[in-house]
């Protein structure tokens, strides 16, 4: 009997989920956002590179969801995603909020496969400062590996 | 007593519990790095815990850890976990507001379903979403409905987009509890950010010396068995280590000794 052809795998129905990890007593101590800020995503195996540092590289395709949430090292101190800069014709991110609370997370989708890397940057409001803090650091969106080396 | 130390670990749960693994899928932070702690954001923290004595020489109070596990992909633990309870309860309400509904907005014959009725059905049925069973060995408080990463119930693809329930932390154990560095237990704790409970060591800083241990965690990974939803638990460990150091404890106001704030004439330079 022929080898059946193995099915399609499923896109997942989950987002690729974008962390930032901020010491915001550090932040606000000072002044410094990049020597505090940690960004991870959930798609380290795809290619994802960067972790760990304010320029996280993630890696994605068309039609990804995108979500982006924040994690303070103080659960105390008030950190929120204030605003994400990045080309519209690559995403449009929209604010929401976990239904019920006031936390915010971003999300969007990633309108087209990228030649490039395209650079995007995060700000942050932290603790009772009213102007934002933007990473000097670029975050960026990753374009798919050739064939072959994903996964 | 000096500030208590904060160490957080960041789970990247759904790629440890397909690699079944947390070699590479776990994040170490404390809030000490401005003491010299190293390896902030990775895979091998170095927590410093300063202070064996006083600057007088005296023999220094012992110095506290807390644990804090959290998810990586998840719903943040900022969002409080009785979150999960009251979203499940939410849309519980929803779904019987409009199964009502559904009830006094049929007017077609008696044994035909009125125009649309199913679809609003199924809709509903989307709403209540679906329950996972948790076994007896679980040590999870999560809840048995199953919500998204954004919050929601999930649906019928509740096995493919659930969020996943932060790491639960189950024992320490390693050098640094062996050679009673660290006496480490699980506490009860009024605050719900961590479902009321967390773990905590008391360190003796009179031995310095780096000093690893080994966390045991359990994930929780949502399977299909039998056409139902079981939450199976999964037990993975990952190490870290702290490091006690012999340098005296400060004020970190004034770079002083400890004991009455001692405030200097002029600031300190950084």
């Amino acid at each position: 009997m022929p080898p059946r052809p193995k099915p399609e795998r499923p896109r997942a129905a989950r987002p690729v989920t974008i962390t930032a990890v901020v010491d915001p007593v550090a932040v606000l101590a000072s002044g410094d956002l990049d020597q505090n800020l940690y960004l991870y995503d959930t798609n380290r195996t795809a290619g994802s590179a960067g972790f760990g540092t304010p320029a996280l590289k993630t890696r994605v395709r068309r039609g990804d969801t995108l979500l982006w949430n924040v994690i303070p090292l103080e659960c105390e101190t008030f950190v929120a995603l204030d605003g994400i800069d990045i080309a519209g014709d690559v995403a449009e991110p929209e604010r929401k909020v976990y239904p019920g609370t006031d936390i915010v997370f971003w999300t969007a989708t990633v309108k087209r496969d990228l030649a490039e890397p395209v650079e995007y940057r995060l700000s942050f409001l932290v603790g009772t400062v009213d102007k934002p803090l933007v990473s000097v650091a670029a975050q960026a969106l990753v374009g798919a590996a050739p064939e072959g080396r994903t996964r | 007593m000096a500030q208590q130390h904060g160490i957080i670990v960041l789970v990247d749960v759904a790629n440890a519990l397909r690699e079944r693994t947390l070699d590479g899928n776990a994040y170490w932070f404390d809030n000490m790095r401005f003491l010299g702690s190293t390896g902030e954001g990775g895979a091998n923290l170095v927590t410093i815990v300063p202070g064996t004595y006083y600057l007088d020489g005296s023999q220094a109070t012992e110095q506290v850890l807390n644990w804090l596990p959290a998810a990586l992909g998840a719903i943040p633990p900022t969002v409080p976990r009785n979150y999960h309870v009251e979203q499940a309860r939410r849309a519980d309400q929803e779904a019987l507001a409009n199964l009502a509904a559904l009830g006094t907005a049929g007017t077609a014959p008696a044994g035909t379903a009125p125009a649309g009725a199913t679809a609003d059905v199924a809709g509903i049925q989307r709403l209540v979403g679906r329950r996972a069973a948790r076994p007896k060995s679980s040590r999870s408080l999560a809840s048995g409905r199953v919500l998204d990463v954004t919050g929601r119930v999930a649906g019928a693809d509740a096995a493919a987009a659930y969020n996943p329930p932060a790491p639960v932390i189950t024992d320490i154990t390693g050098t640094a509890v062996d050679e009673k560095i660290i006496y480490p237990a699980q506490y009860g704790s009024p605050d719900m950010v961590y479902d009321g409970w967390y773990w905590a060591a008391t360190v003796d800083t009179s031995r310095p010396g780096t000093y690893p241990y080994t966390m045991h965690f359990q994930l929780h990974e949502l399977v299909e068995r039998n056409d139902e939803l079981v939450w199976e638990p999964v037990d993975l460990t990952a190490a870290s280590s702290i490091h006690v150091i012999k340098d005296p404890k400060r004020n970190a106001f004034t770079g002083a000794g400890l004991g009455a704030l001692p405030i200097p004439a002029a600031p300190p330079t950084p």
